[in-house]
């Protein structure tokens, strides 16, 4: 019992560091009263030694820690190195913001709680027993309800953080509802004494069925999936930019990572055989990937057509980001390892193009005061750097090649493709044409309409343009050189308890 | 044990499950939908309840505990956020916060 | 029908009728007090079914803390004297027959489910001892992150709802 333990917490630094640089920011915001940057730079220290201690996981083995509750293994390893990274741009960009700034609140609580969040997130990546997939979707998402409404002064940043809540507890009571149904027929928490005694057969497959469609609700909540996406475009416009962008990456990328390890994990049939290899085969009357298919068709068409309309570029960004956790659902959809593999490549590709698209966003609201698509007419006369930076990720958004959108989503089609599955294909190359409609819209108010007479050019500092360069940069890099990343998404699908 | 089947708690929870699910959708009060989420909370702590005491095992109190305790954070921080929207706005209707379009 | 079944039967119908009067009625108070009525029906449930434990951390912290809770939240977003309390419109007509709807396909469901339960296995007569055994083996992770997560309820909690001393900056759209 207790060499079980001593040797899970050995694997569980990254987040036991988390933990305590959440305690230490708390105690030094007490502490320090001056009210500087300090402890952004703390938390970045914090976080940087979580990643020390990430690249010492051993990535090869497979653990299952503290009693079969938590998974290490390459597939969890890979997006926890996802979400770390994002955190650590946050904090950058946080230092950066004027919207944060001009609050004049305590910002350490802000930080010690974005800490929290990302521990929230590691925990996700892993958690292999209903009860720690509950416990830490929950640690997520009041750590974001929070974030969401810190600008609370805001109007609409204390009402997105209200329906956020709203639709959160919803969410997670009906996902705790399919929990206490599938423990009624199974009598277990963890996934794997759920994969075994659904083998053993003989289960009523309606209220599988039923209990799994509620789960999916918690799921679909985390990465905004239609018909679960109603709290999005409003979060993401009321809350800070910052979050909104840690948001779109981050918690999207969490919520995949646990919906693939539960669908992987608990509803896999290992018996049969005759399948092509690395395809998986799902329990008899169990058509999971067709209820997927229809979620992800309805997620990315909702969220294109309704992204036309818009005129707040966060909020289209925010339509769109629905739109793209739709089109990585359709890697879901294929139960194949491509697929799940074409889902590690486009989060990779999907972190630099979002948070590039979020951060220019941010750097022009700071300077102009507003996130109105008007306001960025003529952009390209008044700061080029930050207009062609934003035209590469917008392309990138929409998948033109070279840019690595196109990367992301080929491999995506790839695997469509490979399975079998040409509507949704089809739908997809559809929904990607529809796209571009909406992304080219801002590309022309930036070039092609005049800025106003009195609009002077914009200058940004050194700090600002190296954190966009390093955005850029792999942006366009990665849609020409991908062998090295395709490699490594490949080698990272490996999960605990999965043959 | 008595006669009582397992099939009844689990109908009582799901009635219960379901008054609190229209309830959610039904009212606008933000505090009552607040309630009704914790009615929902509460049928989903029944039937767990519930099937532990017919598997024989406790798995299902354990997680009913981790409920009760996420569900007084949860709504804690709801209710704080009501109270700071309602500083703002001077009100809790849902179909009145609605600076922002869908 | 022994006095097992007339306890279960008591219990099931104040747990359902006050929950049909939370979400009925029109008076905010009266939803908070009938709370308290399926909070208590709940709890009686769970000792017919041998959770001393839990019932007890029902009454502990449903009773005493999330409807106290409720009570504050009432009070501070209404202002008690010049406005009534009565809250929103509500067709009760289709609520119920959405709530007979749902409850009976979720019933009919579950009736011919055939639930994976242990013939003659009767939970044991008190379960805090291995309740507690198991917090602080098997469960020693969710145990930690639970204390996490009150931590950080704790602190948002506390932060979103103070007063800043600052003025407040309107940000009206």
């Amino acid at each position: 019992m207790l060499e079980q333990i001593i040797h899970s917490v050995n694997l569980l630094k990254p987040e036991t560091t988390l933990a305590i640089t959440f305690c230490v920011l708390l105690v030094v915001d007490l502490i320090v009263k001056k009210r500087g940057s300090e402890t952004a730079w703390l938390a970045l220290i914090g976080l940087a030694i979580t990643g020390f201690f990430l690249m010492q996981e051993p990535a090869a083995g497979t653990n299952s820690i503290f009693f079969n509750m938590f998974a290490v293994d390459a597939f969890s390893i890979f997006f926890k190195f996802i979400i770390l990274a994002s955190t650590v741009m946050i904090v950058l960009f946080s230092l950066q913001s004027n919207e944060l700034k001009t609050k004049r609140r305590a910002l350490g609580e802000y930080y010690a709680l974005l800490i929290s969040l990302t521990l929230g997130m590691f925990l996700m990546t892993g958690a292999s027993n209903l009860l720690m997939m509950y416990l830490s979707l929950e640690l997520t998402s009041i750590s974001s309800y929070i974030l969401a409404g810190y600008t609370k002064d805001a109007d609409d940043s204390s009402e997105a953080s209200l329906k956020y809540v709203i639709y959160g507890a919803v969410s997670s009571g009906l996902m705790l509802y399919g929990i206490s149904i599938l423990y009624g027929l199974t009598g277990a928490i963890d996934i794997y004494g759920i994969n075994k005694t659904l083998m053993m057969g003989d289960v009523n497959m309606v209220a599988v069925v039923i209990a799994g469609i509620l789960i999916v609700a918690g799921f679909g909540y985390k990465i905004s999936a239609a018909p679960f996406h109603f709290w999005t475009p409003d979060v993401y416009e009321g809350a800070p930019i910052t979050i909104t962008a840690l948001l779109s990456v981050a918690s999207k990328a969490a919520g995949f990572a646990m919906m693939i390890r539960f669908f992987k994990v608990s509803f896999l049939d290992p018996t049969v055989g005759n399948l092509s290899f690395g395809s998986w085969a799902l329990f008899r009357g169990f058509e999971w990937n067709q209820i997927l298919a229809m979620i992800s068709v309805l997620t990315m068409t909702l969220g294109n057509l309704v992204a036309i309309w818009q005129d707040n570029l966060k909020r289209l960004l925010a339509y769109s980001s629905i739109a793209h956790a739709g089109y990585m659902l359709l890697g879901v959809v294929v139960l194949s390892n491509e697929g799940v593999a074409a889902v590690l490549i486009y989060f990779v590709v999907y972190f630099f193009m979002n948070l590039g698209a979020f951060y220019t966003v941010m750097l022009v609201a700071n300077k102009t005061g507003s996130e109105d698509i008007k306001e960025y007419k003529g952009l390209g006369y008044r700061s080029p750097l930050v207009s062609v930076a934003l035209t590469v990720f917008l392309l990138s958004l929409t998948g033109v090649p070279p840019t690595a959108g196109f990367v992301g989503k080929l491999y995506i089609f790839a695997a469509l493709i490979n399975a079998k599955w040409f509507w949704l294909a089809i739908a997809g190359a559809l929904n990607s044409v529809v796209s571009l409609y909406y992304y080219v819209r801002v590309l022309r108010n930036m070039f092609l309409r005049p800025a106003d007479p009195s609009a002077q050019p914009i200058s940004f500092s050194v700090p600002q343009i190296v954190i966009l360069l390093i955005l850029v940069i792999p942006t366009i890099l990665l849609g020409l050189y991908f062998g090295p990343l395709v490699e490594y998404a490949q080698a990272s699908i490996s999960m605990f308890g999965v043959h | 044990m008595s006669g009582i089947p397992l099939n009844y708690f689990v109908f009582l929870s799901a009635i219960l499950f379901t008054i609190g699910v229209v309830g959610v959708l039904t009212r606008r009060n933000a505090i009552i939908v607040f309630m009704c989420i914790e009615l929902m909370l509460n049928s989903v702590n029944l039937s767990l309840v519930a099937f532990s005491a017919f598997h024989g095992n406790t798995r299902g109190q354990i997680l009913v505990f981790f409920v009760m305790a996420v569900a007084a954070a949860e709504a804690a921080v709801g209710l704080a956020i009501i109270i700071a929207l309602f500083r703002n706005k001077q009100t809790v209707n849902i179909d009145e916060i609605n600076i922002m379009k869908w | 029908m022994n006095l097992y079944d007339i306890v279960f039967y008591f219990f099931a119908f104040v747990t359902l009728a006050s929950a049909g009067v939370v979400v009925f009625s029109r008076n905010i108070i009266y939803s908070a007090f009938a709370l308290l009525f399926t909070f208590f029906g709940v709890a009686g449930i769970y000792v017919l079914l041998n959770a001393d434990f839990i019932a007890v951390s029902q009454i502990l912290i449903y009773v005493g803390g999330i409807l106290v809770l409720m009570l504050f939240g009432v009070m501070l977003t209404n202002k008690v004297i010049d406005v009534e309390m009565k809250t929103g419109t509500l067709q009760t007509l289709p609520a119920s027959v959405l709530v007979a709807l749902i409850a009976g396909a979720l019933c009919g469901i579950f009736y011919v489910t055939d639930w994976k339960i242990v013939r003659g296995v009767s939970a044991p007569a008190t379960t805090t001892n291995s309740l507690g055994e198991m917090f602080m083996t098997t469960y020693s992770l969710p145990f930690e992150v639970a204390s996490i997560v009150l931590l950080v309820a704790l602190l948002g909690a506390a932060m979103i709802a103070r007063k800043d001393r600052l003025p407040q900056i309107k940000n009206q759209k």
